[in-house]
């Protein structure tokens, strides 16, 4: 198993995808965070609510995280290198669990470098703006170490789409679709059920002061359940398909 | 590298309990409605080439993935050194493969592609601790089978700048790496320049010589009639014929031209045989569908002195496409 583990996470460094994926998250989270930072007046960004939207833009890193899942295997069979792969490890769950592990550590890497980015500048900001902060010392806490933690789980998440998918555009394009139209739609829509969405549970990881939002717990253990389904699922169907 | 004369005498006895090298006993694929590998047995001993031959869609490539775990059979089975493959304890480091041309991710070096491999593979950890031992025993082997096909150089260049033979040999390392005894390889010569078949040839060879087997596929004979010992013939997902090479070579059915003074004479002793042949030209005969040396001897023994031999060859391809060809049903 370490010798899967050392492999994919090999592959992971060897190409320059997660790297154009750490650049686009690193962009988008700076953007966010500067435009909530800039434009709103003072008075306005005094707000609870506000600060958390300001300082929280880093959990915008669970969608890239996602794809370093997503990618993780997808290449894997949009490029052939699954047969290589699958000769030299045939039980093909030991691979996939490499690659849920591997991911799960990069995943939360990018979630650490963007709550990191996202507070870091966010809070220079507020400070030069010589605004107080209005976040409670726990609330901070959830926020630095609830976003490496769903990232993660995100992460983890990708594989498993990806595993059942297997097309990459397909998974790419799928997984876009549900985090940013369905699950958006989906929670604005039937606000009762919107803390069960993916999204809607990850936002309990992170102390999201929205109404729908579970507890923290709860929110956690959810997320945790659609990854281990959808890892299940994904890793059942790899090992049952012919590789063709 | 151990060779079979290097093996001590128990891991001999082991080895010969393991059976033939490659089993395929009535194994049978069927995707949906096609019946891609039906009823298939035969079996490959240690230390030869075979060739794997058959038209496109004969089923070879379904046949060597279900000898890989890659393709689960719908019946019968596959065994490798006596096993099923996924049962093997460490399969890349007794059976080797390349499948396609081009298994590579663009963006990754050869090097890279082959060091994941080489980790995945877990190899003896080389000394120092849990993380570096591997890491350098994965890059000794890496090194060492980039040299083999001469690819040091480019090793740390990406794949998608390497030329089509490159690529080849790229896969070839990534099969070399467990150091296996049986290389299985799917129509590797398709799309490699002359010097690159010889190339892969001479490899093959030599790989053979150490007491290695070889499995190749190709549906052109001619690509591999200079490297295989003996040949599996498959069509339709069937068994066409299992031999020699050699005995493929007899086997063909072409004529044989003969000049001889007194070729009446030698008409009479070979219709005596069993052969027909028709007399051409008063001294010259054309016989059919003898091999020439048998025409040679009966003129031996006859004493009739011969002065012209000529075996009017189909060539081996033509012996090929007749085994191939469609079955009147």
């Amino acid at each position: 198993m370490t010798d899967q583990l050392l492999a994919e996470v090999r592959k992971m460094r060897s190409t320059r995808t997660n790297l154009g994926l750490l650049a686009g998250m690193i962009a988008l989270i700076l953007l966010t965070v500067l435009l909530n930072g800039l434009i709103p007046k003072a008075h306005e960004l005094a707000t609870h609510d506000n600060q958390h939207a300001l300082l929280s833009a880093g959990t915008a890193a669970a969608i890239f995280a996602a794809l370093i899942g997503v990618m993780a295997i997808t290449s894997e069979f949009r490029h052939g290198t699954i047969r290589p792969t699958f000769v030299v490890t045939p039980h093909r769950t030991r691979v996939i669990t490499a690659k849920v592990v591997a991911s799960l550590l990069m995943g939360a890497l990018f979630g650490l470098a963007a709550i990191g980015l996202s507070f870091g500048v966010g809070y220079a900001v507020l400070t030069i703006r010589d605004i107080p902060l209005e976040l409670g010392t726990g609330h901070v806490i959830w926020l630095l170490l609830g976003t490496p933690a769903m990232t993660a789980a995100w992460a983890a998440l990708g594989v498993g789409l990806g595993a059942v998918l297997r097309n990459q555009v397909f998974a790419v394009i799928g997984l876009i679709v549900w985090a940013m139209v369905i699950d958006n739609l989906l929670r604005g829509l039937v606000p009762s059920i919107g803390g069960y969405t993916p999204v809607g549970a990850s936002a309990a990881l992170v102390a999201d002061p929205a109404d729908y939002v579970l507890a923290a717990a709860a929110g956690g253990l959810l997320l945790l359940g659609y990854v281990a389904a959808l890892v299940a699922a994904g890793a059942l169907l790899v090992a049952r398909r012919d590789v063709t | 590298m151990a060779t079979a004369s290097q093996l001590a005498p128990k891991q001999v006895a082991a080895r010969a309990a393991e059976g033939p090298v490659v089993l395929a006993d009535h194994l049978t694929k069927r995707f949906g409605d096609l019946l891609a590998v039906d009823d298939l047995s035969f079996s490959l001993d240690r230390g030869a080439v075979t060739g794997f031959l058959g038209p496109n869609g004969a089923g070879k490539t379904t046949t060597l993935r279900m000898l890989l775990h890659l393709v689960e059979p719908t019946g019968g089975s596959a065994l490798v050194f006596g096993r099923r493959y996924q049962d093997l304890e460490r399969p890349a480091a007794r059976v080797g493969a390349v499948l396609e041309a081009a298994d590579f991710h663009p963006g990754r070096s050869g090097r890279d592609h082959l060091f994941s491999l080489a980790l995945a593979l877990g190899r003896e950890i080389d000394g120092g601790d849990w993380f570096r031992g591997r890491e350098r025993a994965a890059a000794r082997r890496v090194d060492a089978v980039l040299k083999l096909v001469d690819l040091t150089n480019a090793g740390r260049r990406r794949v998608g700048g390497y030329s089509l033979g490159m690529r080849q040999r790229l896969g070839l390392a990534g099969a070399l790496l467990g150091d296996p005894d049986l290389l299985i390889l799917d129509e590797p010569a398709n799309g490699l320049d002359p010097e690159g078949v010889r190339w892969l040839r001479d490899f093959l060879r030599s790989f053979a010589a150490d007491g290695k087997t070889v499995f190749v596929s190709s549906h052109v004979l001619a690509e591999v009639a200079q490297t295989v010992d003996d040949v599996i013939i498959i069509n339709k997902g069937r068994l066409v014929t299992i031999s020699p090479l050699a005995e493929l070579t007899e086997r063909r059915t072409g004529t044989v031209h003969v000049r001889a003074r007194g070729a009446h004479r030698l008409q009479a002793k070979l219709e005596a045989e069993g052969l027909r042949s028709s007399l051409l030209d008063g001294d010259e005969l054309v016989v059919e569908g003898a091999p020439s040396a048998r025409v040679g001897e009966i003129a031996c023994q006859a004493g009739i002195p011969l002065h012209e031999l000529v075996p009017e060859s189909s060539s081996l391809e033509d012996v090929f496409l007749e085994l191939t060809a469609e079955e009147p049903s």
